[in-house]
């Protein structure tokens, strides 16, 4: 009997470019299984970001668009009203770093939320601009050592970081927001449904649907694969609290 | 056939982009060219098709630079330090090989100037603002007839070479209004079903990005685009001549202002000077070939534009060494009236004939 195979949509002989330990592979895998299961190959657009996310199309077997860093929603929306207007509704997703949704394209993220645009977003937050190597970005925590805050985040020179996924929340375009973790096998199996929810609730053409993914960065943390994901466990839900922020179907 | 009807620049360009197939609009109010976005919101409503009113000009070319990627004919329009702003994606989308119509209504600048007319953007088209080795292919209309027509070739040269095409238009011509037909669309379809993103079914998966980390590949993707941008050169140098074939004097202008200097040819012709104007309608690929021969036989170029000489050093590229080369102009404000080019040219004639 054979319990796993790898999901049709990741490329067969794809390499891992990603750190070890890195959650970003986790990730893709969670959304190429959800490709599979909901039937999306065929019928989908998806919008890499600039940042660790950007091989995305390395690694799924579907149509990929390349972003400039941080406009992925604008192209994404731009994917999804061109299919529309020749008459096609297409599954388009975006697939970000927190720095590229929330610092640099906040305004075209935030924007889309507002449009309602039928896209889904997701939001790899490992608090910090992992590509570039570690350096203070919107989501750093308070106190969190970068390399351009080396000595700790303060407010006094820093300011404070954005709890994305309840700001998307408050727009009354947005369909779905909620905030989900990988150190886990139960955390990873939440997710995998949060997000399934987010991709179905742009089928049914509800709106705007986001989620952030807490996701460990090993190599710029300088911390082990295992002490990562202690760290997102035991600080970074304290900050950055899991759960459902909007749900257009229980409000 | 349609008939003639009076047509502001704007609205002309507007509604021949919707003549020929345009279904995605993306833009960010500036003056002097709000008109064109103005018009397609509600054209684009009531046919069901794409526009957003974008949060900026970056989101604007993003979606654009989206919304090319599925095949669909797709513009945006803004104006000058607004289009500073677009300049990121419109290097993307050379490397993306994505077809985008940038139609700019130029204001004067830098920085945000004013709404005054001006031609200050020529360099910021021709050469590009954004980072890299691409090209992109622009177009100036002299007036609203241009307009239509230029409108129609952008959109058709985008499709065919998978490039950004920029009309430069300025804010006169954007809001002047003038007799003009909205003739049919001239060019065919273009068959783009073999590179547009609509979903990998029953075919392999596609994708389409800029990023190359293989320095090999990169190099060899940056030597196709300008194996391209040949071809774009051979093929598609745009011009007009007004009696230039046996013109002592040769004036080089380019968009509405060109109008008022072939005045200033009439004017010449009459007092016995042979002038002639030559008028480049593609800024890139500029056509050098044609203003070189026309040097083999014609001593004296002059340059007149609304700006502080930016085409002189194509001009300049183009000519043999041994013609002589002026420039009439100034960067904003009225347009130069024909007895401000006369009396300058005067001046540079007679200098001229002097000097030999
Ligand atoms: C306009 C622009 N600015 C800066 C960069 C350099 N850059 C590339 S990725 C990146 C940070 C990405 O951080 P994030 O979005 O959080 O993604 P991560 O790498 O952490 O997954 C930066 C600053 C760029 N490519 N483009
Ligand atoms: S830098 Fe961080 S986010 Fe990027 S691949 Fe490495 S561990 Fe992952
Ligand atoms: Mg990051």
């Amino acid at each position: 009997m054979q319990v796993y195979s790898a999901p049709k949509a990741i490329k067969e002989n794809s390499d891992f470019t990603f750190c070890p330990g890195c959650d970003h592979g986790i990730a893709i895998k969670i959304i190429a299984h959800l490709i599979d299961e909901l039937n999306l190959k065929e019928n989908t657009v998806a919008i890499a970001s600039s940042g660790c996310s950007v091989f995305l199309y390395n690694f799924l077997d579907i149509d990929c668009l390349e972003s400039p860093h941080g406009r992925a929603c604008a192209v994404a929306t731009g994917v999804k009203r061109a299919h529309k207007a020749q008459g096609n509704n297409k599954f388009v997703f975006t697939y970000q770093g927190d720095g590229d949704f929330a610092s640099i394209g906040l305004a075209e993220s935030m924007h889309s939320a507002l449009r309602g645009e039928n896209i889904t977003a997701i939001c790899i937050n490992n608090t910090n601009y992992g590509m570039t190597g570690g350096q203070l970005g919107p989501t750093t925590a308070m106190g969190q050592v970068t390399t351009t805050s080396q000595n700790g985040r303060n407010k006094e020179y820093h300011g404070f970081p954005i709890r994305t996924a309840e700001q998307i929340a408050l727009c009354e375009g947005t369909s779905f927001s909620a905030r989900v973790a990988l150190y886990d096998i139960k955390n990873i199996i939440n997710a995998k449904n949060i997000i399934k929810k987010a991709f179905e609730y742009q089928n049914q053409g509800l709106g705007f649907s986001f989620v952030e993914i807490l996701s460990s960065c090993p190599t710029n943390w300088k911390l082990s694969p295992k002490d990562s994901h202690e760290k997102i466990k035991n600080e970074l839900t304290q900050i950055f609290p899991l759960g459902i922020f909007k749900d257009i179907k229980n409000d | 056939m349609s008939e003639k009807e009076l047509l502001k620049g704007n609205i002309a360009i507007a509604k021949a982009a919707l003549n020929c197939g345009c279904t995605c609009y993306f833009g960010y109010p500036i003056t002097p060219q709000t008109e064109i976005g103005e018009y397609l919101s509600q054209k684009m409503q009531e046919k069901n098709l794409a526009y957003v009113c974008a949060e900026s000009e970056i989101a604007a070319i993003n979606m654009a630079l989206g919304a090319a990627s599925t095949g669909a004919k797709v513009m945006t329009s803004s104006s000058s330090c607004a289009v500073s702003l677009m300049q990121e994606a419109i290097s993307y989308a050379c490397s993306d090989e994505l077809p985008i119509v940038v139609v700019n209504v130029m204001r004067a600048g830098p920085g945000q100037g004013y709404i005054f007319p001006s031609q200050g953007d020529y360099n910021q088209a021709t050469i590009g603002g954004g980072n890299g080795d691409y090209h992109t292919i622009v177009l100036s209309p002299s007036n609203v007839q241009e307009c239509i027509d230029l409108t129609y070739k952008a959109f058709h040269l985008a499709q065919k070479y998978r490039n950004p095409v920029i009309l430069l238009a300025d804010g006169l011509l954007g809001q002047m209004a003038e007799p003009a037909e909205l003739t049919e669309n001239p060019y065919p379809q273009i068959d783009n079903s073999s590179w547009r993103l609509d979903g990998a079914n029953s075919r392999p998966s596609r994708n389409i990005h800029s990023l190359e980390p293989n320095q090999t590949k990169l190099n060899q993707h940056i030597i196709n685009l300008y194996k391209k941008y040949e071809l774009i050169e051979q093929n598609e140098c745009d011009y007009e001549e007004y009696l230039c074939q046996d013109a002592q004097v040769i004036f080089v202008a380019f968009g509405s202002l060109s109008r008022h200097v072939k005045s200033v040819c009439n004017h010449y012709r009459k007092n016995g000077i042979k002038a002639g104007l030559f008028r480049p309608k593609s800024l890139y690929p500029f056509p050098y070939k044609k203003l070189n021969e026309l040097s083999r036989k014609t001593p004296i170029f002059i340059d007149v534009e609304m700006n502080m000489g930016q085409m002189l050093k194509d001009i300049r590229l183009a000519i043999l060494s041994n013609a002589k080369i002026s420039f009439i102009g100034k960067p904003t404000g009225n347009w130069l009236r024909e007895e401000e080019i006369i009396n300058a040219a005067d001046n540079i004639i007679k200098e001229y004939y002097a000097s030999i």
